[in-house]
C-alpha cells in the first residue's frame, strides 16, 4: 500500500476586511442597559472602551444569527438586517455563501460543518442538479472516512490501453504508453489571469505541497519560477513551440491552446514536442457548442490529454447562444458518452475545467465522465479574492496582496485542498468508491434531478397529452 | 381522536420578543395623541399613564397589512398620518428557503397557542425549496362527503407483521426523532419522552445510551442501537416496546458519527461506557454487516435479548432503498424507517447534506411501490423523515406512500429553535435547545417545553384531521399512497 496522501492544513489567517452576513444596528432608544451582553455568547455586544455607560455598535462579523440580543433587548431597540456587502458579492454561480465557505476554508483547513438540515434549495442547475450515491446494507465500503483502509485519490494522466496484447512465446507486444500520477485529481490553472510574480510564486508553491501541477502561460515562467519546474505546465500555443525549447526540455506535461489545424495532423505536432522531451500533451479545448466532436476527432488522432475549458460558472463558451449554452455537467456527460460509444475513451485523459468552484464539484465532474479537474478561482478567493459576477465579471484583490508573506499565501491554497481533499474523502466514502480513478463516469453512483423527478414525479403527476 | 393526555394550555414565547414580519414607522408628524394605543388590539403601541410620549411601535405584534381592512387599524386612524406599515429587513434574516420565516413564526404559534395560526399572512405549510413538497397541493374535491371530525381516526399501527409481538398503536401518525444524550439538554430531552407519552407516541434515545431520567416514560421511547453500540446494553433493549437499528442518518450518509473530546463529558462518558475526553467515533456502517443475510443476524440478536420488542430500521436513501427496504422485511423488521437527504443534524459537513443520498419524496414512493410490488406492503410500516416540516408534509409523505412520519427539526422549532445551525460549535445552542452548557441548558424548564410540544402536535393533529375530512375520509390508513390526492405545480397544469 503506497504512503498515505495527506495535506496538512495550518490556521492563517489573512488581516482582511471580512465580508459578513448580517448588520446589527443599536437604535436610540437604547438604554444602555448591557442586556445583549449578557445574552450574546459569541460577543458581539461590548460596551465602548472610552465612555463604558454606553454600548458600542455591534461587531456583526461575529454574529451567528442566533436572535438572542434581537428578542431579548428590553426596548426592542437592535435591528438585524442582511449585509449589504454580502448581498453584493459573487452573483448566481458564485453565490455568497460559497465565497464565504472558501475564505473559511482557506484559513482553517476544515471541513465545513454545522447544526441543523440543508438549508437550500431542493436542486439547481448544473451541479446543483445531482446527488451522489451513498451505499447501506447492500454494498457499504468499510469505514467510511474514518478508515482503517485506504480511500485513493490519485488519478492518471495520459494515454491508457484497452487491452494487453501478446504474441505466441507470451511477450509483451504492446506499447504500454507512458503515463503521469497525480495524488488528487485537480490541477491548478492561472492561464485566464494576469497575477502578479508573488502571487504565482505563492500558487505554483502550494501545487508543489500538494504534488499537483500549475498551468501556466509559458512567456510568464521566469527563473524563480523555474525551480519548481516538476510542477509546471507551460500553456503555449501550437506555433510557439520551437521558441520555448528550454522550458519544453523540462516540463513532465504541455499545454497546448487548441485550434483547427490540429484535427488534421494532430501526430506531427505531438512529434515536435516528443522532439525536445518525453512529455505528454494536453490539449486546452474551449466548451464550445461542438466540443464532443471535436474532442472525439483530437482523441482519434492520438490527443493522449485533453482539458475541457467552460467559462468561469461553468457555462459553454457560445458567443451567440447566451442563456441556451450547456453547464459543466452535461458537456462532461455529453463528451464521455460520445467517447464511449467511439470506443476510445480509455485512450484519452478528459480534465474539466471551468466553474470547478467547491469540493463537492469535483467527484461530481468525475461521475459526469471527466478524469479529474482543474481549477483557477477557488485559487485565487483563497487568497482574499472577491468575485462579482454583475454586472459582468470582475474579480477583486485584497489591497496589499503582494505584502503578505508568500508562505501564509501557500499556506492557503494548500489549506484549502486540505479541505476539499477530506470533503472528497467523505463523498466517496458514502459512495463506497475507494479508487478515484473508479469515480469516472459512474453515473449509476449518481442521482439526476431530470432523471429522477421524471421517473417519480413526471410518472405520477404528468397530465396525458390528449 | 386525541388521547385523554393530551390538554391544551397557552405557552408564550421565552423572550420579550418575537421576530417581526412587519415594521410600523412613526414619523416626526406625530403629535402622541394616543389613539393608535387606544385602537390597537394586539398591542403594537403602548403609552403608560403618566408619560406623554407613545412608546415606538413593538412590531411583532402587527398582523400586518390585512389589518388596513379593519376598522380599528392604527394607520387609516391616527389623525396626523404619521403611522406607515412595511416588511421588516429583519424577517429576511430568519429562516431560508427550506424553513422560511413563515414557516418558523407558524410553528411558534403553533407551539404556544396548540392550533394553526388564526392570521392568514403567513405561508406556513409550504417552503420556499422549488422542490419536492414544495412542489405539491392537495386536490381536495369541491363537494367533500360529510365526516364528523370527532369520528376521524389518525392512529396507525406499527406492527403490521401479526408475528405475536406487541401490538403498538399510535394516537398520532407521527414521531420524534433520535437526539442523543449529550447533544440535546435534558429539557429537550425529557420534555419529549414526556410529551410522546402524552400524546400516545413515541420519541427515540439516538445513539449513546438510555438515560434513568427517561425511564418513567419507556414505553414511549425507542432505543436506538447504532453502529458505535454505544450505550447498548440488555437490560435498556429489554425495557422498550421499539429498538431501532441505525445504519445510516439522512444527513450525513455513509458517513457515521463523531462525539468530540469535549462533548464527552463524565456523565456521556459512563453512559457511554467510554473514557470521558476521548473522541468517540461511530463508524459507518455496521462492522457486522455486510449484507442483508448479516442484517437478519442482528434482528434475530435483538429479537432473542427482547420477545417482545417491535424492530425498526432507520436507513438513509440511496439509490437502492427500495431493496434495503424488502430485505429489512424479510429480514423480520416492523418498522422501515427512511430519513432523507435533507435531514436534520446536530452537526454535519455541509458537502454531505446538500449532496449525499436523495430527497425524502422519491424515496417514500420508490420505497412504497418496491414494497408493494413484492406484496408485502401491509406487512410492514413505512416511516419517513429528513424533512417533514409541517403537517402538510406529513399528509403529502403519506400521499406518496409513507404511514407516517419522524420529525426532529420541527420539535425544536417548537421549543424556539431558529435554525441557525450552531448546535455544535463552542458552548452550543445559544439557545438553550441543543446544548449541554450548563448556563445554557437551564433557559427554559421541562414544563414549558413538554407544553409547546404537546400543543404544536395538536396543531399538527388538527390540520391532518381537516385535511382527511375535506377528503372524507374517515382514518389516516385511507390516505396511504393516494398520489392521485397530490397534484404537482409543474407537471399537473
Amino acid at each position: 500500500m503506497p504512503k498515505k496522501y495527506h495535506i496538512t492544513p495550518k490556521p492563517a489567517p489573512l488581516d482582511m476586511d471580512y465580508v459578513f452576513k448580517f448588520t446589527i444596528v443599536r437604535g436610540e432608544n437604547c438604554i444602555n442597559c448591557g442586556k445583549c451582553i449578557k445574552v450574546c455568547i459569541y460577543e458581539a455586544h461590548k460596551r465602548r472602551t472610552d465612555d463604558p455607560r454606553k454600548m458600542a455598535d455591534p461587531n456583526t462579523v461575529v454574529c451567528r444569527n442566533c436572535f438572542r440580543c434581537i428578542q431579548e433587548c428590553p426596548r426592542g431597540a437592535l435591528e438585524k438586517s442582511i449585509n449589504k456587502d454580502y448581498s453584493n458579492i459573487g452573483g448566481a454561480f458564485w453565490k455568497p455563501d460559497i465565497l464565504m465557505s472558501l475564505w473559511k476554508q482557506a484559513e482553517d483547513g476544515n471541513v465545513p460543518v454545522s447544526g441543523a438540515g440543508y438549508r437550500g434549495p431542493f436542486t439547481g442547475i448544473g451541479f446543483d442538479s445531482m446527488w451522489t450515491d451513498m451505499s447501506e446494507i447492500v454494498r457499504p465500503t468499510r469505514d467510511g472516512i474514518h478508515g482503517r483502509e485506504y480511500i485513493n485519490t490519485g488519478v492518471d494522466l495520459g494515454s491508457k490501453l484497452n487491452h494487453l496484447t501478446f504474441d505466441s512465446n507470451g511477450q509483451l507486444i504492446s506499447v504500454v504508453p507512458e503515463t503521469i500520477d497525480l495524488p488528487f485529481p485537480i490541477l491548478f490553472d492561472i492561464t485566464a489571469y494576469k497575477l502578479s510574480l508573488h502571487v504565482k510564486e505563492a500558487i505554483l508553491k502550494a501545487a508543489s505541497v500538494i504534488q499537483t501541477c500549475l498551468i501556466i502561460p509559458v512567456t510568464e515562467i521566469t527563473p524563480e519560477l523555474e525551480k519548481h519546474s516538476d510542477n509546471i505546465i507551460p500553456s503555449l500555443a501550437s506555433t510557439d513551440i520551437d521558441k520555448h525549447e528550454a522550458i519544453l526540455k523540462k516540463a513532465r506535461l504541455v499545454a497546448i491552446d487548441y485550434s483547427d489545424a490540429m484535427l488534421k495532423d494532430f501526430q506531427a505536432l505531438k512529434e515536435k514536442i516528443k522532439k525536445h522531451n518525453h512529455a505528454l500533451t494536453i490539449v486546452r479545448v474551449p466548451a464550445v457548442k461542438n466540443v464532443e466532436e471535436i474532442v472525439a476527432k483530437l482523441t482519434q488522432n492520438g490527443a493522449e490529454i485533453i482539458q475541457i475549458v467552460a467559462d468561469y460558472r461553468g457555462q459553454e463558451i457560445n458567443e451567440s447562444s447566451g442563456k441556451d449554452g450547456r453547464l459543466l455537467k452535461d458537456i462532461i456527460r455529453a463528451i464521455h458518452s460520445r467517447l464511449v460509444e467511439d470506443k476510445i475513451r480509455d485512450s484519452v485523459t478528459l480534465v474539466a475545467s471551468g466553474g470547478i468552484g467547491m469540493a463537492e464539484h469535483v467527484p461530481k465532474a468525475m461521475l459526469c465522465g471527466s478524469d479529474l479537474t482543474a481549477i483557477d478561482i477557488p485559487l485565487l478567493v483563497a487568497l482574499g479574492v472577491r468575485v462579482f459576477e454583475e454586472p459582468q465579471k470582475l474579480l477583486v484583490f485584497p489591497e496589499g496582496l503582494d505584502k503578505i508573506p508568500s508562505r501564509k499565501l501557500t499556506q492557503r491554497i494548500v489549506n484549502l485542498m486540505g479541505a476539499w481533499h477530506s470533503q472528497i474523502l467523505e463523498m466517496m466514502g458514502a459512495m463506497g468508491i475507494r479508487e478515484a480513478r473508479r469515480l469516472r463516469g459512474e453515473s449509476g453512483r449518481a442521482i439526476f434531478f431530470e432523471e429522477i423527478d421524471r421517473e417519480s414525479f413526471g410518472k405520477l403527476f404528468k397530465k396525458e397529452k390528449r | 381522536m386525541k388521547p385523554s393526555t393530551v390538554k391544551i394550555n397557552k405557552m408564550p414565547s421565552r423572550f420579550k420578543h418575537q421576530v417581526p414580519k412587519y415594521k410600523v414607522t412613526r414619523s416626526d408628524a406625530c403629535i402622541n395623541c394616543g389613539t393608535c394605543a387606544k385602537t390597537c388590539p394586539y398591542g403594537v403601541h403602548e403609552r403608560s399613564e403618566g408619560h406623554n410620549k407613545v412608546k415606538p411601535p413593538i412590531d411583532y405584534k402587527c398582523i400586518g397589512f390585512e389589518c388596513q381592512s379593519k376598522d380599528f387599524c392604527c394607520i387609516t386612524k391616527c389623525p396626523r398620518k404619521a403611522l406607515s406599515l412595511s416588511l421588516n429587513p429583519m424577517y429576511n434574516t430568519l429562516g431560508d428557503p427550506r424553513w422560511t420565516a413563515d414557516m418558523i413564526t407558524g410553528t411558534w404559534i403553533m407551539a404556544e397557542t396548540g392550533y394553526p395560526p388564526e392570521r392568514t399572512d403567513l405561508d406556513y405549510n409550504v417552503g420556499n425549496s422549488g422542490g419536492g413538497f414544495d412542489k405539491l397541493r392537495f386536490k381536495f374535491p369541491a363537494k367533500p362527503a360529510k365526516v364528523d371530525k370527532a369520528e376521524i381516526s389518525t392512529a396507525i399501527p406499527l406492527n403490521r407483521r401479526k408475528d405475536g409481538r406487541a401490538d403498538v398503536v399510535i394516537s398520532t401518525p407521527v414521531y420524534g426523532g433520535g437526539m442523543s444524550f449529550g447533544s440535546v439538554s435534558l429539557s429537550t430531552m425529557v420534555s419529549k419522552a414526556h410529551n410522546a407519552t402524552i400524546w400516545n407516541t413515541f420519541t427515540c434515545t439516538g445513539e449513546g445510551g438510555f438515560p434513568d431520567i427517561l425511564k418513567p416514560y419507556c414505553d414511549h421511547v425507542i432505543t436506538q442501537v447504532a453502529t458505535g453500540l454505544f450505550g447498548v446494553r440488555e437490560e435498556t433493549i429489554q425495557r422498550v416496546k421499539i429498538v431501532e437499528l441505525k445504519y445510516a442518518q439522512g444527513a450525513k450518509p455513509g458517513l457515521g458519527g463523531h462525539l468530540l473530546g469535549e462533548k464527552n463529558t463524565e456523565a456521556v462518558a459512563k453512559m457511554r461506557e467510554a473514557v470521558k475526553g476521548t473522541s468517540l467515533f461511530s463508524p459507518f456502517p455496521f462492522h457486522s454487516v455486510y449484507s442483508i443475510e448479516d442484517h437478519k443476524k442482528h434482528i434475530d440478536w435483538i429479537k432473542a435479548v427482547n420477545p417482545t420488542a417491535l424492530l425498526s430500521v432507520k436507513v438513509s436513501t440511496p439509490n437502492d432503498v427500495d431493496m434495503v427496504a424488502v430485505g429489512s422485511y424479510y429480514a423480520g423488521a416492523h418498522i422501515i424507517h427512511i430519513d432523507g437527504g435533507y435531514g436534520g443534524t446536530g452537526a454535519a459537513p455541509d458537502i454531505a447534506k446538500k449532496n449525499i443520498a436523495m430527497p425524502i419524496e422519491y424515496a417514500i414512493t420508490k420505497v412504497h411501490n418496491f414494497l408493494k410490488a413484492e406484496g408485502v406492503r401491509d406487512a410492514i410500516t413505512l416511516i419517513a423523515s429528513g424533512g417533514i416540516r409541517t403537517a402538510h408534509d406529513l399528509a403529502k409523505a403519506i400521499c406518496l406512500g409513507a404511514n407516517g412520519a419522524v420529525i426532529g427539526t420541527a420539535e425544536l422549532v417548537a421549543l424556539e429553535c431558529v435554525r441557525c445551525g450552531n448546535c455544535e460549535s463552542g458552548r452550543g445552542c445559544s439557545r438553550g435547545i441543543a446544548t449541554t452548557d450548563s448556563v445554557l441548558a437551564d433557559l427554559f424548564d421541562e414544563k414549558w417545553a413538554t407544553q409547546r410540544l404537546t400543543n404544536m402536535y395538536n396543531a399538527w393533529n388538527v390540520q391532518l384531521v381537516d385535511i382527511l375530512q375535506k377528503f372524507g375520509m374517515h382514518d389516516v390508513s385511507e390516505l396511504v399512497g393516494r398520489t392521485d390526492l397530490l397534484e404537482h405545480i409543474d407537471y399537473s397544469h
